[in-house]
């Protein structure tokens, strides 16, 4: 038994080292001078440990204006993708009513429309109702997400419909029950939602790229995005940036860890 | 809860209030930067600002995105006012593009583009051309001979590959060079072979000849001989990799004399590029376009105009690593004006019906991209076709896209 511990020990660490080996690698490199960067056998760490390349990054953009636009669009349109997916995911998940499951199959079948196809309708929709070019076009289209809908929903079917029920019968109002019961009960799938939410709109690009003019307003994908010219690419700059941008997803992570693992097994979200 | 949604709610009316008061009048300039043409651009719309009162706004868009974006702007009915374009953007966006004829004299200028009408579709920026940088601190350690910067005795391939191979398995020497894998940078081999693509444009092809199968079998030659970093990442990298001091030599282009002055490991230069038949480099550049459907089509005509002028025109190329198109003009290249010199060499050194033989292929859709695979394959270390079979099959895909009548 304890031999079966160990084994299953040995080989977690063995997969965990897969997917940091290049976490680490990119900031290992982001030290590395570009001498370094480019030779036939490059080394795992910097031989001669230098931080001109994040100075040298830090120079050629407003980068704490681009942190603080991702920061913001980040957060507000997690909080505003917590509250609406799990409202939504509520309603389809513990109210029955005509054309629920029509509603649930169309929600899900956005999904399987990529981006790229609906970029030109939604960039329209955006500039009818005046927001492009605001980071407002950054945050109400990913307001409400069928990936979010989706976790929500799954993971509220599994609250037991006679804790609703006896609510009812004490006379709580729906107001109530859905803050006082389904929210407190709904912690891991929100925090998972949370997380997931979080790494989307910190992470995206593609949108950005298309809703945002003014450079005031970049994200800081899109300002490590122009390292690249048409000749070739600043790849010191791009791995310091890059390195940066994963604190604040970190720190997201470590503070909620327990429940995004909770979250995860019970709703079967995967990332 | 209700504290926290309070701070929600004043931070999103922060953000839609921040997003009113919009600049409706002011013109955007889509733009992508290699160096430092972002700067340069910034305080000519700078001065432009305080002597016309318009306001430009400089969009920055990562070059990889660039069409995507301009594509979206375009569909979306919100179009532009000016935009940084190559000769694909002007070939896929031409019936977007004002016609500029009646805007500047067009006749002071090269490398111009024309819609299907015979229309000028933009106002030529920079212009760049092919060139032989080398690592001469490498070469001279080495004992490799080599032209100096103003040598007018032109050596020839055969000559280059045996002084160059001097570097092969030599100490801190990964490769003895590196080449671009990119069309721009093996089509001026061919047209130094005396191979011209089309000997009837879009019809009869020249590229299934001995000459062409002759060029290409030496270009395969340098990469099977070890000469050239067959590495799949080499031709795309080629410029970080030149700047670890480990290559001799690098065949590219006019900007990366700017993106070389960082390197302090070592000495390079320009030098002459090798000669085949004949020397010929090949000519690319970037262009400023005016958008239909923008709204301030007026105005993006004016700062055209306003550009095109000598003055402003001479401080863009002489503040950008590119060369200008702006016939008869003095542009100085300051610190770079040795190796500017050698470029401009090559230019002059290249007879017109090549530069003609080139510009059919880059407003051809789809024939660039088939160069490009092109080059790729040949500079691929797995690749088993012979030189005549990827001709032939060259020959093909561009017959299958070029223009029917």
């Amino acid at each position: 038994m304890k031999n079966k511990l160990t084994a299953q020990y040995i080989l977690a660490f063995l997969i965990v080292l897969v997917f940091l080996i290049p976490v680490i690698y990119v900031i290992a490199s982001s030290f590395k001078p570009v001498s370094e960067l480019f030779v036939a056998s490059p080394t795992f760490f910097p031989k001669n440990f230098t931080i001109e390349n994040y100075v040298n990054a830090l120079k050629r953009g407003n980068f704490a204006r681009y942190i603080f636009n991702s920061l913001l669009v980040a957060t507000t349109s997690t909080f505003l993708a917590v509250v609406i997916n799990t409202m939504s995911g509520y309603a389809l998940a513990k109210f029955k009513f005509k054309g629920s499951t029509i509603i649930m199959i169309v929600i899900l079948s956005t999904i399987m429309l990529p981006l790229e196809v609906i970029m030109v309708p939604i960039f329209s929709v955006l500039k009818f109702f005046g927001m492009y070019n605001s980071l407002l076009a950054l945050i109400i289209p990913a307001a409400a997400t069928p990936t979010g809908i989706f976790l929500m929903r799954q993971y509220l079917i599994t609250i037991p419909d006679e804790l609703i029920q006896s609510a009812r019968i004490d006379g709580a109002s729906e107001w109530k029950i859905f803050t006082h019961i389904i929210l407190p009960n709904a912690k891991p799938a929100i925090a998972t939602l949370a997380i997931f939410s979080f790494m989307w709109r910190w992470n995206d690009y593609v949108w950005p790229l298309i809703a945002i003019s003014d450079p005031d307003k970049y994200t800081l994908q899109l300002a490590i995005a122009n390292f690249s010219g048409e000749y070739g690419s600043d790849y010191s700059s791009i791995l310091a940036m890059s390195a940066i941008s994963m604190v604040p997803m970190l720190i997201i992570f470590l503070i909620f860890q327990k429940q995004f693992v909770q979250g995860t097994v019970q709703s079967g979200m995967k990332g | 809860m209700k504290k926290l949604a309070l701070v929600f709610i004043l931070t999103l009316s922060v953000i839609a209030l921040s997003a009113c008061g919009g600049k409706s009048e002011t013109l955007q300039m889509l733009w992508w930067s290699d160096g430092t043409e972002g700067a340069v651009m910034q305080t000519l719309l700078d001065d432009y600002e305080t002597e016309t009162g318009d306001v430009i706004e400089l969009v920055t868009i990562p070059y990889d995105d660039y069409e995507t974006r301009l594509a979206t702007m375009i569909s979306g009915g919100e179009a532009p006012a000016l935009a940084r374009v190559t000769e694909g953007h002007l070939n896929n966006f031409k019936d977007n593009i004002l016609a500029l004829d009646d805007v500047y004299t067009t006749s002071g200028f090269t490398n111009l583009f024309y819609n299907t009408d015979d229309e000028v579709i933009s106002l030529p920026m920079d212009i760049t051309a092919n060139g032989m940088f080398v690592n001469t601190t490498l070469l001279d350690a080495n004992d490799v001979d080599y032209p100096a910067p103003g040598a007018t005795d032109i050596w020839t391939w055969t000559e280059f590959k045996t002084e160059m191979m001097k570097l092969d398995g030599e100490t801190g020497v990964a490769y003895p060079g590196l080449f671009d894998s990119k069309a721009h940078r093996m089509m001026p081999l061919m047209y130094q072979g005396g191979v011209k693509i089309w000997d009837t444009p879009y019809t009869t092809s020249n590229l299934k000849s001995a000459a062409a199968v002759g060029v290409v079998e030496m270009i395969m030659d340098l990469y099977t001989s070890g000469l050239l970093s067959p590495e799949p990442y080499a031709g795309s990298n080629a410029a970080n990799l030149f700047k670890t001091g480990q290559y001799g030599f690098h065949l590219s282009g006019n900007w990366n004399v700017s993106g070389y002055q960082d390197i302090t490991a070592f000495d390079w230069a320009v030098v002459p590029m090798p000669q085949g038949l004949n020397r010929a480099t090949i000519l690319g550049g970037k262009s400023l376009a005016a958008f239909d459907g923008s709204g301030l089509e007026k105005e993006a005509k004016e700062f055209i105009e306003w550009m095109a002028e000598g003055t402003q025109h001479d401080l863009y190329t002489g503040g950008v690593p590119y060369l200008t198109p702006r016939l008869g003009a003095t542009v100085s290249y300051g610190d770079f004006a040795d190796e500017y010199a050698v470029f401009l060499d090559e230019i002059a050194n290249t007879d017109a019906m090549y530069v003609q033989d080139w510009l059919a292929q880059v407003m051809i859709p789809g024939m660039y991209p088939i160069i490009n695979d092109f080059a790729a394959d040949i500079a691929d270390p797995n690749n088993t076709m012979t030189a005549l079979q990827l001709l032939t099959q060259l020959e093909t895909d561009l017959k299958a896209v070029a223009p029917t009548n």
